[in-house]
Formats: C-alpha cells, structure tokens, sequence
C-alpha cells in the first residue's frame, strides 16, 4: 500500500500537468451532469409548489377536456352526493383585467365553504377596517398583486374580461399566497354572475374519503361523465409537469454524460502514457516481486485517485453552475417550459452520491485499458527497450468491422422511440462515435504509410515513419479530437438547422406587419367595431381566439387555435408540410400541427374525434402544418367551422395589415386602443427578433456544453502529443546527437501534431455531420415532435476546425520544445 | 347545535350591506303537511334535528345529526345559480358510552355540493343526507372516516306540534318565536360503522324541525334544552333561555304521556337548576347534571360521559355541549341535552 502511494504520489508530481486536467475534465463531466439535474429537480419542485400553491392538492379534479367548456353544476351536484367525496370544491377561473393596469390577471372564484381542505393556500382574508364578508361583493388580491398594483384593501377596481365588466372593491387579501403568485380571489358566485360560465364552473377540486381507492374511484366516476369532461387524479397531475420537460431534461442529461465519457478519455490518454512512460519502472518493479495484477491495480489505483477529487470538485463546481446558472436563466435552463422565478436549489444525497460514483466510474473505465495494458507488458522487453505495443489489427477486419457498425447505426437511426424519448437514436450517435474512433488507426496508417513514400525532409521523414509503424499515440491523440469535434460539429450543425427552420417558419407564421394581443382576455367588442370601420387604416385584420384541448391527462394540453382564415385555402396561412386535402362537404376541418400529428398518430384525411366545446365532435384533418412555437401539439380551426359548431368566437389576438403607405398612421391610430384596452402591440420584425433571441436563450446551455467537449478534447491532443514526444525523448536526443538542429527537430513534431490532428478534424467532422444529422432528423422529431432540414454552418465549422489546428499546433510545439530542451547526453545515458 | 346557527346567522347578516326582510313567525298560522317537513327559506334560519340512543350495537350508544339551513341575506339579487344565500350546514356526532364523542361536519352552499327541498323533508351536504319518504319513514346518512351511519327512523307515534299548534314563543316579546315541531319515539334501523366495522343498529329518536327569524333577545347569551324519550312511551321536552347573568330569562315545558296527553308549562312555573359543572379541557362549566322542575314533576340529568363538548370551526369558531342523557326523578328516560353559550363570546 506504502509503494501505492508513493507511487500515486510520484506519477502526481512528474504528470503535473496532465492529471491535473484529466481531474478537470471529470470535474467538468460531474459538474455538468450534477447541475443538470439540480436544476431540473429545483425547477420540477418549483414548479409543483407553484401548482400546488393556486390547485391545491385534490384528490382528483374534474375539467372540461375543452378549456372554454365548463363541467355543468348537475355534474358538480352528482358527484357531490357520492359517498366517497368528503369536499368537493368547485372553481371558477377566468384571465380578467383590471382597469387601468397593463397586465391581465388569474381570478379564481372559490366557495370558502368548500376551499379550505383542498386549496388552503387561496383562502382569502377579509381586511379588519373594511365591512362585509367572504360571501359577499368584492375581490381579495395576492400580496404580490396588491404589491404590483400598489392598491390596498378598500380601493375601488373595476375588472374586465372581454365586455364583461365588474365593479368592486378590494376587500382584503390572499395571505398565505406565495411571494409571486399573481391572484385574484373572489366568490365563486360573484365571479360566475359577471363573467360566467353561467351554469357551470371551471373545474371541481375532490378530496376523496381517506379509505378510497383513487384510481377505482376514477375510473367508476369517469365512466358516468359526459366524454367532454375528464377526470384526473394528483398522479396525471405529476406526470403532466414530468412530461413537460421531459425531452429536454434527458437531452441534456446525455449531454451531460457525453461530457463525463470525454473526461474518462481524458483519463484514458494520460494513464496510457504515464504506463508506456513508466514502463521500465513498471518492470523493474515486476522484476523485484510485483505481480502483474498489482502493476495492473496500481493504474486504476491512480484512476480512483484522479476520480475521487475530480468527482468531488465536478460536485461543488456543479453546484455553483446551478446556481449561477438559475440566476441567469431560470430553472428551465432557457427551455421556456416553467416560468416564475429562480427556483432553490437543494442537493439529494443519492444524486449527490450518483454523481460521484458516475465520475469515479469514469475515470476507472479510463484507465482499463491502460491497467490492463500494464498487466501483460513483458518485463524483459520493456526493461531493455520500454513500452511495447502490439501493431494495429490486421486492417482488413477493421473495415469489415467499420461496415458492420455503419449498418449497425443505419438500423438504429430508423428504429421509433422508446417511451416517447429516442434512445435508439442516441445509440445511433454512440455508434457513429464509435466508428469514428476505429477508422483513426486505419487512416493514421493509411496517411502515414503514404507520406512515407514522398521524399520528405529527414526529419520529418522519420516521424512520419515513427506513427505510421507505431499508431497507439496518434490514435488517442486523434481519438479524442475525433469525439469533441464531432460532438460540437454535431451541435453547430443541430442548432443551426433549427434556427434556419425556426427563422423561415417564423416569416411564414407572421405575415402580418403589425400584431395587438390582449393577453388572454377577450378583445372588447367596441375595439373589434372600430378596426372595422372604414376609417380605420387598415386593408386586413384577421383575429385568433385560443383554448386548450386535454386529449390525455398525463400530457400537457394540445392548443386550439380558432383562426379567420379561409377554410378552402389554410396554405395561406399556415405552413404545411405536406399535401392539404379538401373535406368533405360540410364537415367540420382541422389542421394540426406536426407535433401533434406524431404525439396523437394522426394523418391528413382522417377523421378525428376532438372534445369540442364540451362534446365529442368529429372532424376531418385537413393536413399537418409546422408549429415550431407549441411542442405539446396543436390544432387549427376555421372561425366559421368553429361558430357552426356553436362556439362563442372570443378573439384575443389580432393580425393587422395596414394600409399601403400607412404604417405610421396605422400606428398611431392604434396607440389609442393599446393604450384603453392594455393590449401588447408588436411589429413582426420584433416578434421575429424576441423569438430568435428566446431561441438562442434555450441552447445557452448547449453552447456551454459544446465548450466544454472542445476544451476536453484540446487538452487530450495536448496531452497525448506530449507524451508521445516524451516517449521519443531518446530517439530524438540521438537524432539531435546525428547533428539534427532544435528547430529542425520542433518542425518534425509539429508536422506530426499537424497531421495527427488533421486527421481527427476530418474525421471528426465527418462524424460530426453524421451525428447532427441524427439529432436533426431522429433525435428533434422523436423527442420534440419537430422536424426541419439539414444546414451544416459551413464557415463555423470551417473557424473552429482551423481554430483547433493552430491549438493542436501549439501543444505539439510546446511538447517538442519541452523534450528538445532535455541535454541529450542524459537522454542518451538513460534517464527518462 | 340550534345555538351555533345562531350564532351563524348573526355573523353573516350583521354584516351584510342591507338587512333582507326575514319572514315573520305569526301565532294562529296551520302547518301543512308534508310541505312544512320541507324547508322555510324566506326564513332566516331552520334546521332539522335528529338525535337518538342505540340499544344495538350497545347500550346507550349516542348520536346526532343536524342538517341547518341560513338565509344569509347576501348576494340574494345577484344573477347566479349558487349565490351564497343560502348555506347548508350539517353536523353529525356519535357518543361512545365510557369511551369518547366522535363529530364531524360538513358545509355548503345550496345548489354547490347541498341541496333542500321546499315541498318536503329533503336534505343534503354531499352525501349525508336527511329524507322523509312517503310513508313517514325518515332515511339518514352520514359517512366520515371515524364513523358512519345509515338509518332509518319509522314513527311509533303520531307528530308533537310545540307550544301552540307548532308556534312556539321563545321570550316575553311575540317576535321572539319559532314554528317548531317535534316526533318522539322513533324506532331506529340500520347499521352503524365504528372505527371500520360495521355493525347493525337498533334504538330510539326523537326528531325536531325548527324555523324563525328571530329567537334570541340582544342580553341573551344562551340556552338548556332537553328532548327526552321517556321509557313509559311518553315524551318531554323543555328549555330555558339565559342572560349572561345566568338568570333564566324564559323557559318552557311540554309533556306528552303515552296516552298521548299534552301538558304544557311556562315562565316561572319550569325551573332550571344546576346540580354538578363539568370543566372541559378548553375550561369551560358546563351544568352537565341538572335538575328541572315544572308542575308536579322533578327530573335529573345523568350524562353517559360528561365530555361531550363539540367545537366546530367552519366558519366562525363556535363551542357548546350537547350530548346523551339519562332522565331520573318523577320521570324516566333518555335523550339529548344541549348546554349553549357558556363557552363565552365567539371569535370572529
């Protein structure tokens, strides 16, 4: 154990450097991985609490699968006498706006009767100085609201929602709201008589017996509601906000783990030279009683030594970049799936203790070959003449063995998801990686075998022979280089394609110059009348009105949009993907988007049975369009399909073409509504540029990624460059001896560096296409439901490929100079 | 229980913008049948009141359920279907001889979760329900996770309409009144449940419907009432209303023998006496043992546990003592006692 340590000790000292960054990378690996998922679990708790702050926690919640339907009070009354319901709180739920104020606001009509057992946290409080009760005419506001309004108890407010108006007073407050919960609280009934839905409510909040069964009681319950109503349970509830983020989560999980797999080769380059540097040491130790299993266990001793640091440090660093990074971005990493504010992060001792062993492990199977390498190394040999290494498979094998993983990859890349996330996808990108790293030898030999033959200067020459006899270092070298770049080239590639396809789609989704939004609340009929009056300046309005469709509890809501357009002619406004089929005479006609199409099977001409304003209706997909903005799905349906099926047309955003000439007048004219009506007013160049911007947000943390992996790959090449240099200290002090110049001799490592890393750029990059075409064509439309064209950056690449040459030039100068600097007399005499 | 209503009914009118006009209690007016078993909403407060004693699955096994009906007098104009105007409120209890209470309630609004009917006995919060069907046979349910019980009372004897033909004064003041009426001596079926095991069930009830819009005078602060089964097969009920002096400020008797001859007694001629305070763990003396005396006869209460003190808290707080009781002295029998207004004011 005492020589385990000395030796662990001494490997530290001489490989400084080298360790220290192969404890970096782990850590890098660790830290990535560790704040991923503390982040996600903060933001996942966040999010729940937040839920749970304005739902309460019922047992089950009846809703409308519709949300501008209502679950009728006859229901409510029904289920209200089963013997299983202890409390059934109905809600009533409505985006209203208060006069005056920009921002339009959840109020929530409850039954204090009935609110307290299930949803605690909205029971409002009547202010001491203000006469009047719970029950009666008047609205209690969140703390954060009265804040925000600065209003207090006792100010008069006049609430809209569409034409709908409510004059009232605040009575008090909602005190154990959390610190940003944005609320109104109101009496369910007073809410109902002003804003309806007169004979029904939003939704019914159930807190069951305590000796039920939920799912039993559920699926009796579900089985006695009209088909328009669901019946969900705190189980769906969890995995709604689970499958939410869930693609994204495990995206960036893998990522995550890419980064860990990198640092274990980095583990991997640095034991591999510290053996094949130690070798004689190694051998004389063999010589002098140490079993090969011990020379074996002393590498991987030195692995757990580099693991546990870096695992630990990978944990700290972690922690911090969930911090910093909740700070600046949010719990959702950018990904625009939860809202609100930062979220605290807390620390899981399993994850703490997964994370850990994740990045021990990583450095352990870095060092397996090396330790196993040092095991069979025969002492004789390696005492007279150092590390040997046995020559590169026959090559023949290896292409064979090159075709069989294409095909492998090929098989892969086509098989579907596998629980809704594209696991044989990222195998398929595993693969691919590993192709490349095999077809390093082979091109290595196959470059150097052929330079060989030119009539190189000497010196040169012979390093050009050297690799192409002796490929181990030039592989890892090139190994590592092959694996970052084709990562990144495969993210550049990846982000790019989407952005293009985000940025044409963007143009095809805005054809309008100028957009008015209320922000959810109904658009006041007298701002509908006066846009169509002949004086307005406009040549086309088209207005939208949004709900939401729960088709399966335990998936995020599919959005219904109700759109102006013309039913005979939707290419023109909305972006196809393919053929558009003309229904059937009379039916009513849909189209959805791409992501719904593959999250619900659902193809152009088919009938499709949608939960309509509160009954199951039947409707005929007209086609699937590109709906970048709504991952969850989403379904389009003509403003006059939809009021046929009688549904109340509520626009709530506007697209507006002014005049020709006009746009200044139009924006004037319109200012005044803006101003009266607290609508949110944009040109499409800034939607365009706000949803880039949101865009680039959400792969902040890809590009940090992406960082990472070409750092770790540069410090690889560094690294195994410098070892390689190392191992020929003595065959280039006896070249210096023979009269070789320092410069002549620095040229011929660098031309060597050069060539190596050529070759792990071209493979790299090749790979690097292969696995951005993966995540473009499998991995986005499987996880995320989305599909675009292949756009390779072709001058990012082209930069950070010439970027990592001079790098790659830079570490094998540093290592030539280093090495040439050694007296050659002492390199001569032995002493490594 | 009739108390806590009270009480309710002042909380939430006091402070409503304008008082409503609550129908008035007016001596001389017939009571019609079955539409008077259904609910008065004109009225400002009602309730349906049942207790009884269990000789199955045990002796002297006690309970209680109430259903209580307020006219808020809130948001009666405003245009929704489940304006809080009228509230349902129910209370169940189950007195384990040598053991403890067990209660539970429920609330809400009328057409949200609650329902009564206007044309006969018909009532509910959630699932617990209070229903006279047409043979006169009383259905009631209440469920919660201690216990639960559904039974169903059948008449033994004709309905005991209280003081005046149902009219029955409450103070000096003619206002001061309510229609009540009374059913002794109902026959008890049905199961009981008890800590998750159900058991059938067998005993006695007494049943009370009670409407008015004013009872309490502004220096009353409470009252004792006894609804008695008397073993004979007769019944007798009798309450006092008290100042917060303690001083009786009216009190009333009726005694109906098992021949089915009323006697009844009033002001000074009924006499309420404490005889032992029980001090509950809130530090409450309730006369949990008192001596009544009204013509030629003197009764004491014996209560089968002495804490049966309930505090319900939806939506205001409010404390009191209702339980079961043996009856010895001139008469003999069993049935509920109700100790309100000693546990002080309420807090809003």
């Amino acid at each position: 154990m005492t020589l385990a340590l000395w030796l662990i000790k001494a490997q530290f000292q001489t490989r400084f450097t080298a360790t220290l960054l192969s404890m970096l990378a782990i850590a890098l690996g660790v830290a990535l991985g560790f704040a991923i998922d503390l982040i996600n679990t903060a933001a996942l708790t966040d999010f729940s609490r937040a839920m749970k702050s304005v739902q309460g926690e019922p047992d089950v919640v009846i809703a409308p699968r519709d949300s501008a339907a209502s679950v009728p009070l006859a229901v409510v009354n029904r289920v209200a006498r089963d013997p299983a319901v202890s409390v059934i709180a109905p809600v009533i739920e409505v985006r209203v706006r208060i006069i005056d104020e920009p921002a339009t606001v959840r109020l929530i009509g409850l039954d204090v009767l009935t609110a307290p057992t299930v949803m605690p946290d909205l029971l409002p409080r009547q202010s001491a100085e203000i006469p009047g009760n719970l029950f009666d005419d008047g609205v209690y506001l969140s703390r954060a609201l009265l804040a925000r309004l600065k209003r207090k108890a006792g100010d008069q407010v006049t609430i809209t929602r569409g034409d709908a108006t409510w004059q009232t007073r605040i009575s008090g407050d909602v005190p154990a709201t959390r610190a940003d919960d944005l609320i109104a609280v109101a009496d369910i009934a007073w809410v109902q008589a002003r804003f309806g839905p007169l004979d029904g409510v939003s939704e019914a909040r159930i807190r069951l017996a305590a000796n039920t069964d939920i799912e039993t009681w559920k699926k009796s319950v579900a089985a006695t509601l009209p088909a328009a109503l669901i019946v969900k349970g705190a189980a769906d509830e969890g995995a709604r906000v689970s499958n939410l983020s869930r693609a994204y989560r495990v995206n960036l999980n893998v990522l995550a783990l890419v980064a860990l797999l990198t640092g274990g080769f980095l583990v991997f380059a640095t034991q591999l030279t510290a053996v094949a540097q130690r070798s004689t040491q190694f051998a004389l130790l063999g010589v002098l009683g140490l079993t090969p299993t011990q020379r074996m266990a002393q590498v991987l001793f030195e692995a757990i030594a580099i693991g546990i640091p870096g695992s630990a440090l990978g944990l700290a660093l972690g922690y911090a970049l969930a911090f910093a990074f909740t700070r600046l971005l949010g719990g959702d990493l950018g990904g625009g799936y939860f809202s609100g504010s930062a979220p605290t992060i807390a620390a899981a001792p399993l994850s703490i203790l997964i994370f850990f062993a994740l990045g021990c492990a990583a450095s352990l199977i870095g060092a397996a070959y090396p330790a196993w390498l040092n095991r069979t190394q025969p002492l004789a040999a390696a005492l007279k003449t150092g590390f040997a290494h046995r020559p590169p498979r026959a090559h023949k094998r290896r292409c064979i063995l090159l075709g069989v993983l294409a095909l492998v990859a090929l098989s892969l890349s086509q098989a579907p998801a596998i629980a809704g996330l594209p696991f044989a996808g990222y195998a398929a990108i595993a693969v691919v990686l590993v192709m490349g790293i095999t077809a390093a030898p082979l091109a290595t030999h196959v470059l150097f075998s052929h330079l060989s033959r030119y009539n190189l200067p000497p010196a040169q020459r012979i390093a050009v022979q050297n690799v192409a006899q002796a490929p181990l270092m030039a592989q890892v070298a090139a190994s590592g280089l092959i694996v970052s770049f084709a990562l990144t080239v495969s993210m550049i590639t990846m982000v790019s394609s989407f952005r293009v396809a985000v940025d044409t789609w963007l143009d095809e989704v805005l054809p309008a110059p100028f957009y008015a939004r209320s922000k959810a609340t109904p658009l006041p009929q007298a701002a509908l009348d006066a846009l169509m009056r002949p004086d307005a300046p406009f040549a086309k309005r088209e207005s939208a009105a949004f709900s939401s469709l729960t088709l399966d509890p335990s998936m995020p809501a599919v959005a219904l949009l109700v759109r102006e357009l013309n039913r005979d002619d939707p290419g023109a406004r909305l972006p196809f993907t393919g053929p558009v089929i003309t229904s059937p005479s009379g039916q009513t006609v849909v189209w959805v988007s791409e992501p719904m199409a593959e999250l619900y099977r659902v193809v152009p001409g088919q009938q499709l049975r949608l939960p309509l304003l509160g009954r199951d209706t039947d409707v005929f997909v007209g086609g699937v369009w590109r709906d970048y903005a709504r991952q969850f799905g989403s379904v389009v349906i003509s403003r006059s399909d939809y009021e046929k099926l009688g549904g109340r047309f509520e626009p709530t955003d506007l697209a507006l073409w002014p005049l020709a000439g006009q746009d200044a007048a139009a924006k004037n004219w319109l200012a005044d509504y803006v101003k009266r009506y607290a609508l949110e007013f944009s040109e499409s160049a800034e939607i365009r540029r706000l949803s880039l911007s949101i865009f680039d947000k959400s792969f902040a943390v890809t590009y940090a990624l992406e960082a990472a992996s070409m750092m770790i790959g540069l410090f690889g090449l560094a690294v195994t460059l410098a070892a390689s240099v190392w191992l020929r200290a003595r065959e280039l002090a006896t070249l210096s001896a023979l009269g070789f110049d320092r410069a002549m001799l620095t040229r011929a490592v660098m031309f060597e560096g050069l060539m190596i890393a050529s070759i792990g750029l071209a493979i790299g990059l090749a790979c690097g296409i292969a696995v951005g075409a993966l995540l473009t064509h499998v991995i986005n439309p499987q996880a995320f439901h989305w599909r675009m064209q292949l756009h390779v950056p072709w001058l990012v690449v082209s930069i950070g490929a010439g970027l990592t040459l001079l790098a790659g030039l830079g570490a094998s100068r540093f290592a030539a100079r280093q090495t040439t600097l050694l007296p050659a007399a002492r390199v001569l005499g032995g002493v490594q | 229980m009739k108390r806590r209503a009270f009480m309710l009914s002042c909380l939430l009118s006091a402070i409503a913008d304008a008082s409503p006009q609550y129908a008035k209690v007016l001596r001389g007016l017939a009571l019609q049948f079955p539409r008077d078993h259904g609910a008065h909403p004109d009225f400002r407060t009602e309730w349906w009141y049942v207790t009884g004693a269990l000789d199955l699955p045990r002796q002297d096994i006690g309970f209680q359920l109430t259903f209580f009906r307020v006219r808020t007098g809130l948001a009666e104009s405003l245009a929704s279907p489940i304006a809080a105007s009228q509230i349902l409120f129910a209370h169940a209890a189950v007195t384990l001889p040598g053991d403890k209470l067990l209660h539970a309630e429920r609330a809400a609004r009328a057409n949200l979760g609650a329902g009564v009917s206007t044309t006969d006995c018909d009532v509910h919060v959630g699932a617990w329900q209070m229903q006279r069907n047409p043979s006169d046979v009383f259905i009631l349910k209440a469920q919660d996770a201690q216990f639960a019980f559904d039974f169903s009372l059948t008449p033994t004897q004709p309905k005991m309409l209280q003081g005046d033909a149902g009219f029955s004064q409450k103070a000096a003041r003619a206002e001061q009144a309510s229609y009540y009426l009374s059913w002794p001596q109902l026959r008890v079926d049905g199961g009981i449940v008890i800590d998750g095991k159900a058991q059938r069930a067998q005993g006695k009830a007494w049943f009370d419907h009670e409407w008015s819009s004013e009872v309490l005078g502004d220096a009353d602060v409470g009252w004792d009432w006894l609804g008695i089964n008397l073993a004979d097969g007769g019944a007798l009920m009798a309450f006092r209303i008290r100042d917060a002096a303690g001083a009786t400020v009216f009190a009333h008797a009726a005694l109906r023998d098992a021949a089915g001859r009323t006697q009844l007694w009033s002001g000074v001629a009924v006499q309420f006496q404490p005889l032992r305070k029980w001090r509950s763990a809130r530090g409450t003396d309730y006369p949990v043992a008192i001596e009544v005396r009204f013509g030629p006869h003197v009764i004491r209460t014996k209560p089968i546990i002495d804490d049966q003190e309930l505090s319900t808290r939806r939506p205001a707080m409010v404390t009191y003592w209702e339980g079961l009781v043996q009856v010895e002295g001139t008469l003999v029998g069993s049935g509920y006692l109700e100790l309100t207004g000693y546990s002080g004011k309420i807090a809003l």
